[in-house]
């Protein structure tokens, strides 16, 4: 799926990401709960396609379960409900704050599996290596060692399995040494080919005073804009919360501010806010249609 | 004013290490030559003779440590006062492995990253990028991870990253080595365009002379660190002529020089072509009678009854004889790597016969190395079955595959080797066999690597040895499980043509100890010189799969140059010795025909 949000500057990616789980994670307000989980829910949706689903339903579980743990083990809250077999007490506040931090593991769980295939690797470099060019460097050669040894490991216990080496096969002992075996040609292998890495490095200027970092990444009208927007709603649902106006409290007593103008607005813009990826696909969809009925 | 000037260089590689012969002389002796400006110069020798350690004078960074006398002046200015910035620019350096060169994970990154060294500023990157970027046709995969390219697409990944510095002149240390020849062609025809459309200068070693010689104005050759000539390609040949070098010249001009060199030499297929028939034409007039007919006829009688085609018919007719037993058979195999996948391998079926070389050719994904790991048991086939000597792959036992039946030679070599010196590994190959004395472990090593032909380097370190010599180190490794059949993927990749001959020897000799040899190739050549079957794989199944001679002689793309070059005179010859015994029959039956009238 082309998702239209992912093509926007990596800065604003990560701004509207860290905007959405900061309010969610540090509000615990259940209304903005509810907006990241559903928005997240959706938005992953669009992300992965079809394998979504078995990631979304094993969320239900894992939502259940957190929910359950807090009553459990915590026994503040003035309105009783009932006692456990144990004696202990469970009380209302303690479920509502269960169910609240479900939501918001769950939330975020998949507001960082949307975070995962929106930010791809070269995004993070990109916004991370400005503060240390050095390390940007290191991690991009980091991520292209990674599969490049992987692979070579499975060549190596392919070859070795063909000499009668086979990792999974013989006693535990035999095994062990094998998997060694293996590893110690990985190390050699990786060890000796990095000289010509280092080699073609060097031919090509690294190390040299000066080093500039490339990218390419612009940040044109379109990410203005957005940025603009996005700082707008995230300011505004901040403020509310900071001011107090817009705030849930569970323990001793659940407490929670009155449906009013105020905290509709901030509602509305936190809402907006996770809606983001998923208006600007919208948008870019309506627009096709135009274009063509154009035709 | 030339661009390189050697002037008298001597190298001598320190005194050290176990391989104490090779540095008691020096790497270089005495070179003195130019690289003139925009000049496409090609470095040809042995492997060992001193082509890497020369190219590596070229560049400060990458000079090996060493005594040296003489001098590298650049422009004039010797080399080691050329400030390092310059050098990083000017000199574009590719080396041989397409992984290795590669640092950054992105292509769009490993195309900046020469810039970014030399401190250009944003805006000019972006330029430079995207003008390499086009000129190479990498626009397509340009946001790619470099990790899902093939290796052509990779190498020329390495010569875009290097352009976009904008050198004056390239420099390559045999960079089509690990390549599958369309992806070589196609690096090297980039290459030629580079030099041809911007000017740069290319100082490349290769030995895929037969294409690269059409496009060198100059061939250096190198021996045993010297210099025994250095002249236009199509001289080279002329003086090269008897040397052991010859052997690696492109086949036209083997059989310009082999029939006795009459007219112009040929260095491509399509002189080729023109030559051999003028020359026929000139043998037969000889005799009085229209050229044609003779020709035409004095093939099916002179070169059809040539001894390297009876060696083919003898080959073929062995492989007949044992034909009721096959040791391979693989009967309607289909396989894909996952549910997902496509089939990789489809309805294939194929028989190996004991005591015969087969060599399975085709193009790259064509699945040849798959259907290996299908015939290893590494995977196990979707559908269909595979039998070794009759009995299914899941009836040996573990491991028992592998002990005394099957050995496996990997594409690479260096995945086998677990020890510091080639002797260790091999006896860590026995370290797990109870039943052997310490007397024989050794007396089977030293067995072993007398055949491989590597007693010499017993002492050395695995990595330390080249590449032909590393694949047989790897093959002894394999040879000591004493298997009667051989898997090997793509043994010749990279070897130049004296190692592979050592290789075929080896390969003959085993067989004739009984074993049978069952090979994934590229080397046409190789397959038509050394193979008793030939089969050609193409989309998950074998196409056809017959008698070497019989399979050249039917493809008319997918075989030798000489068979290409000589195939509408000759067209039973395979190899350029084959076009040259055709060709000397010729002349005799034209003379022979002079003295009877």
């Amino acid at each position: 799926m082309r998702d239209t949000f992912s093509t926007f500057h990596p800065g604003i990616n990560f701004l509207l990401f860290a905007a959405v789980m900061g309010v969610a994670v540090f509000s615990m307000h259940p209304v903005f709960l509810a907006t990241a989980l559903l928005t997240g829910a959706l938005y992953y949706r669009r992300l992965a396609g079809r394998k979504a689903r078995r990631f979304l339903l094993g969320m239900i579980p894992v939502f259940l379960i957190s929910s359950a743990v807090n009553p459990l083990f915590s026994h503040q809250g003035m309105s009783l409900l009932f006692y456990m077999w144990d004696g202990n007490p469970v009380t209302l506040e303690s479920i509502a704050y269960g169910a609240a931090s479900g939501a918001m593991l769950v939330g975020m769980l998949l507001w960082f599996a949307c975070l995962n295939a929106a930010m791809t690797s070269d995004k993070w470099i990109y916004l991370f290596g400005r503060m240390l060019p050095a390390l940007s460097l290191v991690l991009s050669m980091t991520l292209r060692f990674v599969p490049r040894f992987r692979r070579q490991m499975g060549r190596i216990a392919d070859a070795q399995k063909c000499v009668g080496r086979d990792v999974s096969s013989g006693n535990a002992a035999q095994r062990a040494g094998h998997g060694l075996k293996l590893l110690s040609i990985l190390a050699t292998w990786a060890l000796e080919n990095s000289v010509e890495t280092a080699d073609s490095m060097k031919s090509r200027g690294y190390g040299l005073r000066g080093r500039t970092n490339y990218s390419i990444y612009r940040f044109d009208t379109r990410d203005r804009m957005l940025a603009v927007a996005l700082c707008l709603a995230f300011l505004w649902t901040a403020a509310c919360l900071v001011s107090g106006r817009v705030r849930m409290l569970c323990y001793p007593l659940l407490e929670m501010n009155a449906l009013t103008p105020l905290s509709l607005s901030a509602y509305t813009a936190y809402l907006a806010l996770c809606l983001t990826p998923l208006l600007l696909d919208l948008w870019e969809d309506v627009q096709w249609l135009y274009f063509r009925s154009k035709i | 004013m030339a661009l390189f000037s050697i002037k008298n260089l001597t190298f001598t590689y320190p005194d050290q290490g176990p391989t104490e012969h090779y540095s008691a002389q020096p790497a270089l002796r005495d070179l003195s030559f130019d690289v003139e400006e925009g000049e496409f110069l090609v470095i040809c020798g042995k492997s060992g003779c001193g082509k890497t350690t020369l190219l590596r004078h070229f560049k400060t960074a990458l000079s090996p440590y060493g005594r040296r006398e003489g001098e590298v002046l650049f422009r004039g200015e010797p080399l080691a006062e050329v400030g390092q910035r310059r050098q990083a620019a000017s000199i574009g350096y590719v080396l041989q492995s397409p992984d290795n060169q590669l640092v950054t994970d992105k292509v769009w990154h490993e195309l900046a990253f020469g810039l970014e060294n030399l401190g250009t500023p944003q805006e000019v990157i972006r330029l430079r990028v995207a003008e390499m970027a086009s000129f190479f046709g990498i626009e397509g995969w340009f946001d790619r991870d470099v990790e899902e390219l093939s290796g052509g697409q990779k190498q020329l990944l390495n010569l875009a990253s290097v352009m976009a510095m904008q050198p004056e002149v390239l420099v390559l240390d045999e960079p089509t080595s690990q390549l599958d020849p369309i992806a070589a062609g196609d690096f090297l025809s980039t290459l030629h365009k580079i030099n041809r459309e911007l000017g740069t200068a290319v100082v490349l070693i290769e030995h895929r002379l037969e294409e690269v010689f059409p496009m060198a104005d100059r061939v250096l050759v190198l021996e045993e660190g010297r210099l025994p000539c250095l002249d236009t390609p199509a001289r080279t040949g002329k003086l090269l002529a008897g040397r052991d070098l010859f052997a690696a010249m492109p086949a036209p001009m083997q059989i310009y020089e082999g029939c006795g060199g009459p007219g112009v030499c040929p260095l491509t297929v399509r002189e080729g072509r023109r030559w051999l028939r003028e020359v026929c034409d000139e043998a037969v007039r000889e005799d009085g009678e229209p050229p044609r007919e003779v020709c035409a006829s004095s093939d099916r009688s002179a070169s059809g009854r040539s001894a390297a085609d009876q060696a083919g018919v003898r080959r073929g007719k062995r492989a007949a004889e044992s034909a009721r037993t096959p040791l391979i058979e693989a009967k309607e195999v289909w396989f894909r790597y996952e549910k997902e996948l496509p089939d990789v391998i489809r309805d294939l079926s194929l028989m190996v016969y004991p005591g015969e070389t087969f060599c399975l050719l085709g193009g790259n994904g064509a699945g040849k190395s798959t259907l290996l790991s299908l015939l290893s048991g590494i995977h196990r086939p979707t559908r269909g079955k595979i039998r070794l000597e009759g009995k299914t792959l899941d009836s040996f036992r573990k491991n028992g595959l592998f002990d005394g039946f099957l050995g496996v030679l990997p594409q690479n070599p260096q995945c086998l080797f677990v020890a510091d010196t080639v002797e260790d590994d091999l006896s860590e190959m026995l370290s797990e066999r109870k039943d052997l004395s310490r007397e024989e472990k050794r007396e089977r090593i030293r067995q072993v690597a007398e055949r491989t032909q590597i007693g010499h380097l017993l002492k050395s370190h695995p990595y330390d040895l080249s590449g032909g010599e590393q694949q047989r180190a790897a093959l002894a490794k394999v040879l000591l499980l004493e298997p009667r059949l051989i898997l090997l993927d793509e043994p010749t990749k990279g070897l130049d043509g004296f190692y592979k001959r050592t290789l075929a020897e080896i390969f003959q000799e085993l067989k004739e100890a009984g074993a049978t040899i069952f090979l994934v190739s590229h080397d046409i050549e190789f397959c038509a010189s050394y193979g008793d079957r030939c089969g050609m794989m193409f989309d998950g199944n074998i196409v056809t799969a017959r008698p070497a001679r019989e399979f050249f002689r039917g493809n008319s793309f997918y075989t030798t140059a000489a068979n290409r070059m000589a195939r509408d005179i000759f067209p039973d010859a395979v190899t350029a010795e084959d076009v040259v015994t055709a060709y000397r029959a010729l002349q005799r039956g034209g003379e022979d025909g002079t003295h009877e009238e």
